[in-house]
C-alpha cells in the first residue's frame, strides 16, 4: 500500500515538473543587446518569408556580410506585413528588432504609431540616390523596392497574355480562377481596379464594383489559394489568378514558363516595400549600415535580378532583360492609385464587404 | 423410458487443429425435468460443452438433439434456452424489470402478459419489490436471482447455468443452492449446471457427469458416483478416498441384487480383508477405495475385531470432526473421528483401524499405480 | 495440540484512536499531494490561466484600425458581433460544422473502434497503433493530402472523369464539403481512441446473454451493443466537436476562403486586420460555446448512466 502511494506521488511530481518545464519554455526573454558599432554587432531584421527570404538573403544579406563580416544579420520572417506590424507592436516597450522591410501601407501605420525612426542622409548616405517620390514626406523609412499586382495566367490556356482584367469574368474560365480575398492586398487591389473599370470613385463607394465582383465570385475556385496563387496555376488547379509581378516572374522562370504574369490595360496597383529603422533599436548603428547597403546600387540591382523587384534608387543599372520584367516606375504603366491613408480606413470595410456580400456559397 | 429431453452424441470441440480437443466425443442423455451437474476440475471442458449446447459455440463434430430434434446448427437465438452466466451478465442499461422482460420482448409477448410474467418470475425469486432497481444497485445474490428469473421467465426448453454460484460467498452459496434447486423442481426445468464444487453437485443434481480432460468419466446419480466410482479419478475427485492396491482373491458370495460380489483381497503390508465389487474381478489386481469416514479409528486395541495397528502421523481439527492420518507400515490411511470421543489423539499415539467389507469397494477398472488421496 | 489454542489477541488501538490516526494520516497525505501538485498548478497558471485572463481582458479593449489597441473597458467588441447577423451566421455555421463532423466522424469510426474493442487477437495492440498512427503526421500534411485528393484535378475527380462518369469536376474542395471530409478523416483517430476507452461496459457475455434470450444479431446490436456504447460515442462526438470548432488549419486550407467559421474569423482579425480586441471577444464567444456543449454533454452522460 505504502509503496503504491509513493509510486503515485512520484508520478504526480514528475508530471508537475514536466508541465512546469514546458510552460517555462514559452517565456524565454531576449537579453538586451550590447548596442555594437556601425561595423560590428548584429542586426535583427524582420521581413517576408518564403522565396522572398531566400532571394533577399542570397542577393543582399550574404554580400553584405561578406563586406561587413563583423555584423551578423538575424532574419525573422513573417508571412505578411500585418504580422510584422503586430510583432513590432508587441515589442514597442522593449524593441528587439532593428530593421523592418514591409508594405508601405503598413509601415505608414507604424510611422504614425511611433514604431520607427527617421532616416537621414548623414547616417544613410545612399538615401541621396532615392528620388523624392520614393521618400517619406516626414523622412521615415524610404521605399526599398517596388512591385505591382499582376494577372497570373496559364500559358497553355493563354498563348497570348490576356490584356484585360475582364477575362476574370469570362464564363469560359469559371471554376478555374483564384482570387486572394481581402485583407490580402491582391483582393484589395482588385476591388479598386474593378471600381475604376466601372467608372466609380472607390474613395466614395464601391457599390458598382461589388455588383461586378459578385458576378465573378461563383467562378472563383478559391479565395485563399494554397500553397500559393502561383503554384495553383502552375499545377493546373486554376488557369487565372491574381498575383504579384515580381514573384510571378520568378515562378514563371521556375516553372519553365508554364505560368506567366502580365499587367492588363485597365491598370494596376503598386505594391511598395519600405525599409524602416525601428525606434530605440538595440543595434541602431549597425542597422543604419545595413539600410545604407540595402539602398546601394549593388544591392538593388542584385535583388532586381533575383526576384524582379524594381529598384528605388536612381543609380541602379538593370540589364535589359531584367528591366523589361520589373514593374516600370517611370510613369509608363497605368496605375490605379491606392492611397495608403485611404487603405488603412478601407481595409476593414472592404474585407467585411467581401466576406458578407461577395464570397457566398 | 420416454425419449430423453437432451441427447448429446459424440460432441467434440477442438479450439485449434494442433491442440488436444477441449471436449472429446462426449455422449450424454438428460431426462426431462432432471438437473444434471457437469462436474470436473478446471479446464476439463465443462464451459465448452455448455456453450455448445447453448449455441454460443459451434462444435467441431457430433450433434445435439433436443426433444428429438437436431439443433446442432440452430443459431443461439432460435434455441429457446435460458442461460445464466457466471458473471450474471445483467444488462447494465436496463432496470430489473426490463432485464427480466427482455426475453419476452424478443418473443413478442404482449405488454400485459410481459408484465404479469415478469412479476411472477420476480416473485418466484422473492425479489418482487426490486423491479425498478438499477442492476448495479443489487447485491451479488440478488443479481444472481435476477439472472435466474430472466432465464426462467421465457420457460426455456433447457436451463443452462455456468458456475452460477462461484461469485458468492460460502454462506450465500449454500442458501442459493437450496433456492435454485427448489425453483428448478417447481418449474421442472431440465437443467444443465456447470460446477467444479462436488458438494454443490452432490446436493443439487439428479445426475452428475464427472468430466476429466474433455471426457465424461462417469455419468450417474450422486450416490452412484460417490459410492460406486468407476475410476480412480472419480473416486478421488468426489469426496476423499484411501486407495489401496489389492490382489483380488476368491469370490466369497453374492453381495446384493445389483450383481456385486464379496471378495477376499490381499493388500501388501496390511494383510487380507473382505471387500465388495462387481462380479468377475477374481485373480487380477484392482484398487480398493475406502472413504475416510468409513474407517473406524480406535485409540485402544480390542474395540473391534482384527484391527490394524498403526501410529497417528497427523491430526487436523475442524470443529465438527477430527481428521487423522494413520501410518501402518509403508501405507498412510486417512480417517475421521468424532470430536466427542473422550480422549483427543496426539501425534505418535497408537491407533487401531478397522472397516466393514461393504465399505471397501474395488474399482472395476484395472489398477493404476497407487496414489494416495490428498 | 497447538491447533486447539486460541491465538493471543494482538494489542490493538481502540477504534476511536484508530479513527483519529487515520484522519491525521489522511491530512498529511493531502498536504503532500498539494505540495507535489504545486509545480504543475503553477505551470498551468502560467501557460493557461494567465493567457486566458489576458485574452478576456483584451476582449474589453477597443480595436482601432491598423492594430492600434485602445486600452479601455467597453462591451462594443461583444455588442458588435452579437448584433451583427453575419457573426450569428458564422457562429451557426461553426456549430453546424462541429455537429456534422462530429456525427460523421462517430459513424465512420464506430465500426473500427468496435472491432478493436472486441478483438481478442494478439495483433490487437498493433491494430490499435495502426488506427491511431495518422496522429504521427501533422494535420497540415494530411490536409494537403486531402487537397490533392479532392481538387479539381485530384484523385477523385480525375478517376471519375477518366471513367466517364462526370463531365465537369465535382466541387469537393474550397467549400464546406471539403472541410467536412478533411476534418472527419483527421479526427478519426481521436474518435477511435475516445470510443475504445468509453466502451468499458461492453462485454461479449452481455451480447451472448441477449442472444440466448432470443435476440437476433440485429436486435443484439440495437438493444445491447449500441446502448452500451453510447457513453463512448458521446465522448467521441464531444471531442471531435470541440476539435472541429476550434481548428483553424483545415477550414482555412480546404475551405479556400469560402468557409467562414469562428476560428478563421479569429485568424483574419488577428493576423490580417490586427484587431486583437475583436478577435479576443470572438474567442470568448467560442469558449462559451464550448462551455454550453460540455454542460449538455454532462447532462446527457448522467442520463444514460455513463
Ligand atoms: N477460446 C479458446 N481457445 C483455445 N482453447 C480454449 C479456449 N477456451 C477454452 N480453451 C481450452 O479448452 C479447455 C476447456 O475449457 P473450458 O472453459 O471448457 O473449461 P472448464 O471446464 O469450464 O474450466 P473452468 O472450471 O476453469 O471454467 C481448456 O483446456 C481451455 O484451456
Ligand atoms: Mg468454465
Amino acid at each position: 500500500m505504502r509503496a503504491t502511494i509513493k509510486g503515485k506521488m512520484a508520478a504526480v511530481a514528475a508530471l508537475s515538473a514536466a508541465v512546469l518545464v514546458l510552460s517555462g519554455c514559452g517565456g524565454g526573454s531576449e537579453a538586451a543587446g550590447s548596442g555594437g558599432s556601425a561595423t560590428s554587432g548584429e542586426v535583427n531584421l524582420i521581413a517576408y518569408s518564403g522565396v522572398w527570404q531566400d532571394q533577399y538573403t542570397a542577393a543582399v544579406i550574404e554580400p553584405f556580410q561578406a563586406k561587413y563580416p563583423d555584423i551578423k544579420i538575424n532574419y525573422a520572417s513573417k508571412r505578411s506585413s500585418a504580422e510584422m506590424l503586430s510583432a513590432l507592436q508587441g515589442q514597442k516597450n522593449n524593441p528587439a528588432t532593428d530593421v523592418a522591410i514591409m508594405d508601405n501601407s503598413v509601415s505608414t501605420t507604424g510611422n504614425k504609431q511611433g514604431l520607427f525612426e527617421k532616416v537621414d542622409e548623414e547616417s544613410v548616405p545612399n538615401l541621396a540616390n532615392v528620388p523624392e517620390k520614393f521618400r517619406d514626406k516626414e523622412a521615415y523609412g524610404p521605399v526599398a523596392m517596388l512591385d505591382a499586382v499582376g494577372l497570373v495566367y496559364d500559358t497553355a490556356t493563354f498563348p497570348e497574355a490576356p490584356d484585360s482584367w475582364k477575362v476574370l469574368w469570362d464564363p469560359a474560365y469559371a471554376g478555374k480562377i483564384n482570387v486572394n480575398a481581402p485583407p490580402s492586398l491582391l483582393g484589395l487591389s482588385l476591388t479598386a481596379i474593378t471600381s475604376k473599370m466601372e467608372g466609380e470613385d472607390y474613395t466614395q463607394g464601391i457599390d458598382s464594383a461589388v455588383t461586378r465582383l459578385k458576378e465573378m465570385a461563383p467562378g472563383v475556385q478559391t479565395f485563399a489559394p494554397n500553397p500559393d496563387e502561383y503554384q495553383n496555376v502552375i499545377t493546373g488547379q486554376t488557369v487565372l489568378g491574381l498575383g504579384q509581378n515580381a514573384r510571378g516572374q520568378f515562378y514563371s522562370d521556375q516553372s519553365n514558363k508554364k505560368m506567366g504574369v502580365t499587367f492588363p490595360k485597365e491598370g494596376t496597383v503598386y505594391q511598395i516595400n519600405t525599409i524602416n529603422l525601428v525606434k530605440d533599436a538595440p543595434h541602431s548603428e549597425a542597422a543604419k549600415t545595413f539600410v545604407d547597403y540595402a539602398l546601394s546600387a549593388e544591392a538593388q540591382t542584385a535583388f532586381a535580378k533575383a526576384l524582379f523587384y524594381a529598384p528605388s534608387v536612381t543609380n541602379a543599372e538593370l540589364p535589359a532583360d531584367v528591366k523589361d520584367r520589373v514593374v516600370p516606375t517611370d510613369g509608363s504603366l497605368n496605375i490605379v492609385p491606392l492611397d495608403v491613408e485611404f487603405l488603412s480606413s478601407a481595409r476593414d470595410k472592404w474585407t467585411d464587404t467581401w466576406k458578407r456580400q461577395i464570397i457566398t456559397n | 423410458m420416454t425419449e430423453p429431453k437432451l441427447s448429446i452424441v459424440d460432441l467434440t470441440k477442438r479450439y485449434a487443429a494442433d491442440l488436444d480437443p477441449a471436449v472429446d466425443r462426449l455422449n450424454m442423455e438428460v431426462e426431462e425435468g432432471h438437473l444434471v451437474a457437469l462436474l470436473g476440475p478446471s479446464g476439463c471442458g465443462k464451459t465448452t460443452t455448455l456453450r455448445m449446447v447453448a449455441g454460443l459455440m459451434d462444435p467441431t463434430a457430433g450433434s445435439i438433439v433436443v426433444d428429438g430434434k437436431e439443433i446442432t446448427h440452430t443459431p443461439v437465438n432460435k434455441r429457446g434456452m435460458g442461460m445464466v452466466f457466471q458473471s450474471y451478465a445483467l444488462f447494465p442499461h436496463m432496470n430489473v424489470e426490463q432485464n427480466v422482460a427482455f426475453g419476452l420482448e424478443m418473443r413478442q409477448v404482449t405488454k400485459a402478459e410481459q408484465k404479469a410474467r415478469v412479476a411472477a418470475a420476480l416473485d418466484m425469486v422473492q425479489l418482487g419489490h426490486l423491479g425498478k432497481r438499477q442492476t448495479k444497485e443489487l447485491s451479488g445474490g440478488q443479481q444472481q436471482r435476477i439472472a435466474l428469473a430472466r432465464a426462467l421467465v421465457v420457460e426455456p426448453t433447457l436451463l443452462l447455468l455456468d458456475e452460477p454460484l462461484s461469485n458468492l460467498d460460502a454462506k450465500l452459496r449454500e442458501t442459493m443452492r437450496t433456492e435454485i434447486r427448489a425453483i428448478q423442481q417447481r418449474t421442472r426445468a431440465t437443467t444443465l449446471f456447470v460446477t467444479h464444487d462436488q458438494d454443490e453437485a452432490l446436493d443439487m443434481a439428479d445426475r452428475i457427469a464427472v468430466m476429466n480432460g474433455g471426457l465424461i468419466e462417469q455419468f450417474g446419480s450422486p450416490t452412484e458416483v460417490y459410492e460406486r466410482p468407476r475410476t480412480h479419478f472419480v473416486a478421488n475427485f468426489i469426496g476423499q478416498a484411501n486407495f489401496l492396491a489389492a490382489r483380488v482373491g476368491a469370490e466369497t458370495g453374492r453381495a446384493n441384487l445389483a450383481g456385486e460380489s464379496h471378495y477376499k483381497v490381499e493388500v501388501d503390508g496390511l494383510g487380507q480383508f473382505g471387500a465388495i465389487g462387481s462380479t468377475g474381478l477374481s485373480g487380477s489386481s484392482h484398487e480398493l477405495v475406502i472413504r475416510p469416514h468409513r474407517l473406524n479409528v480406535s485409540l485402544h486395541p480390542g474395540a473391534a475385531q482384527a484391527p490394524l495397528a498403526g501410529t497417528i502421523e497427523r491430526v487436523s481439527y475442524t470443529g465438527d470432526a477430527l481428521a487423522v492420518a494413520v501410518r501402518i507400515g509403508d501405507q498412510q490411511l486417512h480417517a475421521q473421528m468424532l470430536t466427542s470421543s473422550g480422549d483427543l489423539p496426539r501425534i505418535g499415539d497408537a491407533a487401531y483401524l478397522s472397516w466393514a467389507a461393504d465399505d471397501a469397494y474395488l474399482l472395476p477398472a484395472a489398477a493404476q499405480p497407487v496414489r494416495l488421496a490428498a | 495440540m497447538t491447533v486447539l489454542e486460541a491465538p493471543a489477541a494482538p494489542e490493538r488501538p481502540s477504534a476511536q484512536d484508530e479513527g483519529q490516526l487515520e484522519r491525521a494520516t489522511e491530512r498529511r497525505n493531502r498536504r503532500t499531494y498539494l505540495a507535489l501538485l504545486l509545480p504543475g498548478l503553477l505551470g498551468l497558471l502560467v501557460s493557461f490561466v494567465f493567457p486566458l485572463a489576458y485574452m478576456v481582458r483584451m476582449s474589453f479593449n477597443q480595436g482601432a484600425p491598423d492594430g492600434v489597441i485602445v486600452e479601455t473597458f467597453t462591451l462594443d467588441t461583444y455588442i458588435q458581433p452579437l448584433t451583427d447577423p453575419y457573426y450569428w451566421r458564422v457562429t451557426l455555421d461553426t456549430f453546424q460544422m462541429g455537429v456534422t463532423v462530429g456525427i460523421l466522424c462517430v459513424i465512420v469510426s464506430y465500426p473500427v473502434a468496435l472491432f478493436l474493442a472486441r478483438s481478442t487477437s494478439k495483433w490487437r495492440g498493433l491494430l490499435v497503433a495502426i488506427a491511431i498512427a495518422p496522429l504521427l503526421t501533422s494535420a497540415v500534411v494530411r490536409t494537403y493530402g486531402w487537397m490533392v485528393i479532392l481538387g479539381t484535378n485530384g484523385l477523385i475527380n480525375s478517376s471519375l472523369g477518366g471513367l466517364g462518369l462526370i463531365d465537369t469536376p465535382l466541387k469537393l474542395t474550397n467549400n464546406m464539403t471539403g472541410v467536412t471530409i478533411g476534418l472527419v478523416e483527421i479526427f478519426m483517430p481521436y474518435a477511435i481512441l475516445a470510443m475504445i476507452s468509453g466502451f468499458g461496459r461492453l462485454s461479449p457475455q452481455l451480447e451472448e446473454a441477449a442472444g440466448s434470450l432470443g435476440a437476433s444479431k440485429f436486435k443484439v446490436f440495437t438493444r445491447v451493443t449500441l446502448p452500451l456504447c453510447l457513453p463512448g460515442l458521446l465522448t467521441a462526438f464531444l471531442l471531435v466537436f470541440v476539435l472541429s470548432i476550434s481548428t483553424f488549419i483545415t477550414p482555412r486550407l480546404l475551405g479556400g476562403g469560402s468557409v467562414q467559421v469562428l476560428a478563421t474569423e479569429i485568424y483574419d482579425q488577428t493576423t490580417g486586420l490586427l484587431n486583437w480586441p475583436f478577435a479576443a471577444a470572438l474567442s470568448v464567444i467560442l469558449l462559451v460555446l464550448f462551455g454550453l456543449i460540455i454542460a449538455v454533454y454532462q447532462r446527457l452522460t448522467k442520463k444514460i448512466g455513463g
